[in-house]
């Protein structure tokens, strides 16, 4: 078998060139890209919906300049509000019979979610990705060989 | 210079043989020059209380704490009360805090999201007693941003 000789320049592995996520460390993006209300132009599920749009959408819409607001007219469907994420995911709340301040609410939570699937963050304190200051303890470099 | 004293006479040093050895020499004068020691190395890790816990926090890190309804998406909150700012072999530890000149943290809020849905039954045997109870516990998220130290001509 030919001997073979170590390449001359250190190779370059393409895994370590790929950047880790990390939006706010630095400068922060908003995730949410875009709002579309869907409400009918005749159902009284609708009410609700119409007011809202026609009093408190351009205040919105102003507040977040981020955003994209849309607003589709779709008779004989209940009302809905579809929010649009920067990881390509979408939220969909259904507005049926909810009062004004309720869809202020939602129209809230959209605002305020990044659009990553819900998951149980009870145990989820910190999520890193930087290996630990002060390093992992090793028996074997120690003043005194860690016996077992 | 008050907070310099205080915080020289709080340097705790910990470290293996050869740092010892290597600390002997190096056994920070001031406060500013332990500062100084923990800047020097590659990386530095802060403890921080925030909403009443103790965290273990690195540049880069994404906490999830309860959440925070003062705050709103996007802003940078400056942590004010960090009991400790370490690296691999040296640590200062503030009494009870590192005061806020020498080091400061910033954190930006990412996120107000809330949890898996939990359902929680409560039932009590031969009561026709049944209930159940839908939850979903909100939280705020927050990505950690660089430690910023101070340096000896800055104070």
């Amino acid at each position: 078998m030919p001997f073979k000789l170590p390449p001359a320049t250190k190779p370059v592995l393409r895994a370590q060139l790929s950047s880790r996520p990390a939006n706010g460390h630095t400068a922060f993006i908003p995730q949410v890209r875009k709002l579309v209300f869907e409400y009918s132009e005749k159902w009284p599920s609708s009410s609700r919906t119409r007011t809202y749009l026609n009093n408190h959408l351009e205040e919105l819409a102003r507040t977040n300049p981020h955003v994209e607001v849309v607003v589709q007219q779709k008779n004989h469907r209940e009302p809905i509000v579809r929010g649009f994420y920067l990881n390509g995911r979408d939220k969909v709340i259904s507005l049926k019979e909810f009062e004004v301040t309720q869809i202020q609410q939602k129209v809230q939570l959209l605002l305020d979610s990044s659009g990553a699937k819900i998951k149980p963050l009870k145990r989820r304190i910190i999520e890193s990705s930087t290996e630990s200051a002060r390093g992992i303890w090793s028996g074997l470099h120690v003043p005194e060989l860690y016996k077992i | 210079m008050q907070w310099q004293r205080s915080m020289f006479n709080l340097l705790k040093f910990r470290g293996v043989c050869q740092a010892a050895a290597r600390a002997l020499h190096t056994q920070p004068s001031s406060a500013a020059s332990a500062l100084a020691l923990i800047r020097s190395q590659p990386n530095q890790y802060v403890i921080a209380s925030l909403a009443g816990r103790k965290y273990l926090l690195a540049p880069r890190d994404l906490l999830t704490v309860p959440r925070l309804n003062d705050v709103r998406v996007g802003d940078v909150l400056a942590l004010s009360e960090i009991h400790e700012f370490g690296s691999r072999e040296f640590t200062l530890r503030g009494d009870p805090l590192i005061p806020q000149d020498a080091v400061k943290v910033a954190a930006t809020v990412v996120e107000h999201t809330k949890g898996k849905m939990e359902v929680i039954v409560k039932k009590k045997r031969r009561k026709g007693y049944v209930k159940t109870i839908k939850h979903k516990q909100p939280y705020t998220r927050l990505r950690i941003g660089s430690i910023d130290v101070a340096l000896p001509d800055q104070v």
